[in-house]
C-alpha cells in the first residue's frame, strides 16, 4: 500500500507557496511555483482563504479516462503515469480533473503529473499537507 | 549566468520598452542599488508629481529564489520630503515580477485617463479604468483579481482614494495587507492617473548549480522554520514589542509625551493574539508568515442581531500609531480606525502622527474650533479621530484637506512645529528609546527605523553604556550594510539569517561569480553614497536635520536627549558619510 498526498489542515495554510516551490525545484530543477503538481489557490476578496489542490491519487482517474491517447494511465498505488510521447496537448485531462489538481505546464504544453513523492510535505512549515496511507478502496 | 531585464512603461504614450540591465546588476547587485542608479539619471529639480518623475520597482537576484527574499523596492521622488522616496513592500510582487521576467519595472508619464496597467510577461497593457477611480484600496484589489484572470500567480499594487488625491502620505497597497507605506508612493501613482499595477508570469530560472543551490536552500529553510531566528515574527509578531518598550519608557505615547503607556497591556501583542488574531499570512516564498490578521465582529443593528465581520492586519507600527501615540487602549477602536486607513490608503504612521500633532496643536491653541469645525481634539478620543478621518476623506474644509499633507506641512501652516514629530520631513516610527532611535530616523536615507535600527542600539546601551562617538559608527556601519540587503531585497526580518557569509554562498549558488566580502562591502558603500548624492541634489543637508523641539524636553527610554547632543552625532554621521563619498561612481559626481 502506498501513501498518497492529502490536505490535513487546510485552515492552517499561510499561503507561502513553499510546497509549490519545492515540487518544481525537485522535479523540474526550476525555481518557480508554476511547475508544481499541486496548487494553492487564493480568492478575490477573501483575505487569507486558501484552497489546496493536490492530486488525490484516484484509483480510477478521471484524467486518464479523459485522455484520448492513453498518455495518462492509472498508476499502481493511485494516480497516473504520463507518457509524454503520446500526449497530443489537448488539455482534456486537466479539464476532467474535478478539483483542478492536475496542473498544466504552459511551457511544454503537457500536464504536470504528481509522483506522490511527499517532497512538498517536507517543505510545508505548518503541517497543512501530509502523506497518508489510503486503502485502495478509499482512493 | 542569469540576465536581468528592465521594463519601461510610458503612461503618456502607452508605449513600452524592454532593455537588458544585467550590467547594472553586476555593478549594484539589484534592488535598491540598481534602482538608485536609475533614479540618479533623472534630471535634477523634477517636481515629484510631474509626469517625467519615474516610479521604479526593483527586485534582486535572490528574489523569489530563496526563502524570505520577498520584498520589492520602490524608488521615486518623495512628495513628502522632496528628496529620496524609497519604500519596501512584501506580498507576491517580487515573485510576480520574477515570473514576468522583469527585475525592474519603471513607470513614467501620466495617462490621459484613470487607468491600470497589466504586465503578463511581455504582454503589457494600459487599461482605461474610470470605474475603478474612487474605489477603496481593498475594493480595487477584489475587482481586479476577478477582472484580470491569469494562469499564473498575480500580484496587485493599487492606491486608495488618498493616492488619487495625490496625498504625499498616501501608500500603495500590495496584495494582502502589504504596503509601500512611507514617503508617498500612493500620491505619485495618483499623479500619473495610475490606480493599479497587476503583474504576473510563469518565467523562471533553472537551477544550474544543483548541489550548491539545494544545500543553501535547505540551510536557509531550516533557519527560517526550525531555528529561533524568526520565532518572534511568526509568534506574536512585531506587536510583541509593545509591552517591553513601554516598560523601558520607549513606547511613544500621546504624541511622544512619554514612553510609558498605561494602557500598553490592552494593546499588546499578547492581547491582540488572544482576542483578535485569526490567522497568519505569508508573503510569496516566505515560510514565516508574519502577517497577523485580526478579526473584528460587530453588531451593526441595535434593534436586531445583525453582525458584520472584518479582517485587518496589525503590527507594532500600527498599534503605536493608532494606539499608544493617540492614547487609545481599546484594541477594537484601534482596529476600526486602521480599517479606515487601509481603505483610504494612507500611510498609517504618517496619518497617525499627523493626528497626534493636531491634538497637541489644538491644546496649545494653534488650532481652534474654527479649523476643526467644532471638533474638540483630545488624546484617547477614538470617536473624534474617526470623524476626523471621515472629514479628511470628504475634504470637509481646508484644514482637513491639509491634514493629509503630513505633520510638517500642517505645523508650518498652523503652528506647533515643535510638536510635529518628524525627521527629515517623515513622520516618526514607533520607538522613543533614545538618541539612537532619533539619529537613525534622521540620518537614514529613507528616514525609516529600518535604515539602521538605532532603536536596538538604544536598548543595548541600557545595559552596557558606550560613548556616543563609538555607537554612531555602529549606526553608520549598519545603514551601509543594509544597502546590500536591500539590493538583494531580503526581508529585513531575516537579516540575522542572511549574514555576509550566507549572502556570498547564495550568490555562488546562483552562478553569480566574483563576489567576495570586500566587493560586497564596497558595493554597499557605493550605493549608500549614491543615495546621499541624490538626496543632496534634491536639497537635503545633514546640517538641516533637527530634533523636534518636544523631543528635547521629554524623557526617552535613555533619558533626556538634548538638541546639542543630537546635532553633534548627526555631524559625526555626516563626517563618516563624507569619508565614503569617494566611493561615488564618477558619472554621478
Ligand atoms: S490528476 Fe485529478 S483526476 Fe487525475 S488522478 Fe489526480 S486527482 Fe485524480
Ligand atoms: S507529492 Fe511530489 S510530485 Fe506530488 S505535488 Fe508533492 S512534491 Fe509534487
Ligand atoms: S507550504 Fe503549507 S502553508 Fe505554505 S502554501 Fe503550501 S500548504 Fe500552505
Amino acid at each position: 500500500m502506498g501513501k498518497l498526498l492529502r490536505v490535513l489542515n487546510r485552515e492552517q495554510c499561510i499561503g507561502c507557496y513553499s510546497c509549490m516551490f519545492a515540487c518544481s525545484r525537485v522535479w523540474y530543477q526550476a525555481i518557480t511555483v508554476e511547475k508544481a503538481a499541486l496548487r494553492v489557490k487564493n480568492y478575490a476578496g477573501i483575505e487569507g482563504a486558501f484552497s489546496i489542490r493536490p492530486c488525490y491519487g484516484c484509483s480510477d482517474p478521471d484524467c486518464a479516462r479523459a485522455c484520448p491517447t492513453q498518455a495518462l494511465t492509472p498508476r499502481p498505488g493511485g494516480g497516473v503515469l504520463f507518457d509524454e510521447t503520446k500526449c497530443t496537448h489537448c488539455e482534456a485531462c486537466t479539464q476532467a480533473c474535478v478539483p483542478d489538481a492536475l496542473q498544466w505546464d504552459h511551457e511544454k504544453n503537457v500536464p504536470i503529473v504528481c509522483r506522490q513523492c511527499g517532497v512538498c510535505v517536507k517543505f510545508c512549515p505548518n503541517g497543512v499537507i501530509g502523506m497518508q496511507e489510503i486503502a485502495p478502496a478509499a482512493r | 549566468m542569469p540576465t536581468f531585464r528592465l521594463l519601461d512603461i510610458d503612461l503618456t504614450t502607452g508605449t513600452t520598452r524592454v532593455s537588458d540591465v544585467s550590467d547594472r546588476f553586476e555593478k549594484y547587485l539589484g534592488g535598491t542599488g540598481v534602482a538608485t542608479s536609475l533614479l540618479l539619471e533623472t534630471p535634477a529639480g523634477l517636481d515629484p508629481l510631474a509626469p517625467e518623475a519615474p516610479v521604479i520597482f526593483a527586485i534582486g537576484p535572490f528574489s523569489a529564489v530563496f526563502p524570505v527574499v520577498t520584498k520589492t523596492v520602490a524608488l521615486f521622488k518623495s512628495p513628502l520630503t522632496g528628496n529620496l522616496g524609497e519604500s519596501h513592500a512584501g506580498g507576491r510582487l517580487a515573485m510576480a515580477m520574477y515570473g514576468a521576467g522583469f527585475h525592474v519595472i519603471r513607470l513614467t508619464g501620466r495617462a490621459a485617463f484613470p487607468c491600470y496597467v497589466t504586465v503578463d510577461e511581455d504582454r503589457v497593457e494600459v487599461h482605461r479604468a474610470h470605474s475603478l477611480w474612487g474605489s477603496s484600496a481593498l475594493a480595487a484589489e477584489r475587482i481586479l483579481r476577478d477582472h484580470e484572470p491569469s494562469s499564473f500567480k498575480r500580484s496587485i499594487v493599487r492606491i486608495g482614494p488618498a493616492g488619487e488625491r495625490c496625498s504625499p502620505i498616501a501608500a500603495a497597497t500590495v496584495d494582502s495587507s502589504r504596503h509601500f507605506g512611507r514617503l508617498g508612493l500612493g500620491g505619485v501613482m495618483g499623479s500619473k492617473n495610475l490606480k493599479a499595477l497587476v503583474v504576473s508570469g510563469g518565467r523562471y530560472w533553472p537551477v544550474t548549480e544543483k548541489g550548491k543551490y539545494n544545500a543553501f536552500y535547505q540551510k536557509i529553510y531550516e533557519a527560517v522554520v526550525n531555528s529561533p531566528a524568526m520565532k518572534k515574527y511568526h509568534d506574536l509578531g512585531t506587536a510583541m514589542n509593545v509591552m517591553p518598550l513601554s516598560r523601558i519608557n520607549g513606547l511613544p505615547t500621546r504624541n511622544f509625551s512619554q514612553g510609558f503607556f498605561e494602557g500598553a497591556a490592552d494593546i499588546s501583542g499578547e492581547t491582540f493574539a488572544e482576542k483578535h488574531l485569526t490567522q497568519h499570512l505569508a508573503c510569496g516564498h516566505c515560510q514565516t508568515g508574519c502577517i497577523h490578521m485580526a478579526t473584528l465582529r460587530e453588531r451593526f443593528d441595535p434593534e436586531e442581531h445583525q453582525y458584520k465581520t472584518f479582517k485587518i492586519s496589525y503590527d507594532h507600527e500600527l498599534v503605536y500609531a493608532f494606539g499608544s501615540n493617540l492614547s487609545i487602549q481599546n484594541p477594537e477602536e484601534v482596529l476600526r480606525l486602521l480599517l479606515q486607513v487601509e481603505k483610504e490608503g494612507w500611510d498609517a504612521m504618517s496619518i497617525g502622527v499627523t493626528l497626534a500633532w493636531a491634538v497637541d496643536a489644538f491644546q496649545a491653541g494653534h488650532l481652534t474650533a474654527k479649523e476643526t469645525d467644532g471638533l474638540v481634539l483630545n488624546f484617547g478620543d477614538a470617536a473624534t479621530y474617526d470623524k476626523m478621518l471621515h472629514r479628511i476623506k470628504a475634504g470637509h474644509n481646508g484644514f482637513y484637506r491639509d491634514l493629509e499633507k503630513g505633520a510638517v506641512f500642517c505645523a508650518k501652516k498652523y503652528g506647533g512645529q515643535e510638536c510635529a514629530i518628524a525627521f527629515g520631513g517623515n513622520e516618526a516610527p514607533g520607538y522613543m528609546t533614545g538618541l539612537f532611535a532619533y539619529l537613525g530616523y534622521a540620518t537614514g536615507v529613507r528616514h525609516s527605523h529600518l535604515d539602521s535600527a538605532g532603536y536596538s542600539i538604544d536598548q543595548k546601551v541600557l545595559n552596557e553604556p558606550k560613548p556616543d562617538e563609538e555607537l554612531v559608527q555602529g549606526l553608520y556601519k549598519e545603514s551601509v550594510w543594509r544597502m546590500a540587503l536591500n539590493s538583494l531585497v531580503i526581508c529585513l526580518f531575516a537579516r540575522n539569517i542572511y549574514t555576509k557569509e550566507a549572502v556570498l554562498e547564495g550568490l555562488a549558488a546562483l552562478g553569480l561569480t566574483g563576489w567576495d566580502e570586500a566587493r560586497l562591502n564596497a558595493t554597499a558603500r557605493r550605493i549608500h553614497a549614491m543615495k546621499l548624492r541624490y538626496k543632496e541634489r534634491c536639497g537635503f543637508r545633514f546640517d538641516d536635520l533637527a530634533l523636534p523641539g518636544k523631543l528635547a524636553r521629554v524623557i526617552s527610554g535613555n533619558g533626556q536627549v538634548t538638541s546639542e547632543r543630537f546635532a553633534r552625532q548627526v555631524a559625526a554621521y555626516r563626517d563618516l558619510a563624507a569619508k565614503d563619498a569617494g566611493e561615488l561612481p564618477a558619472e554621478y559626481r
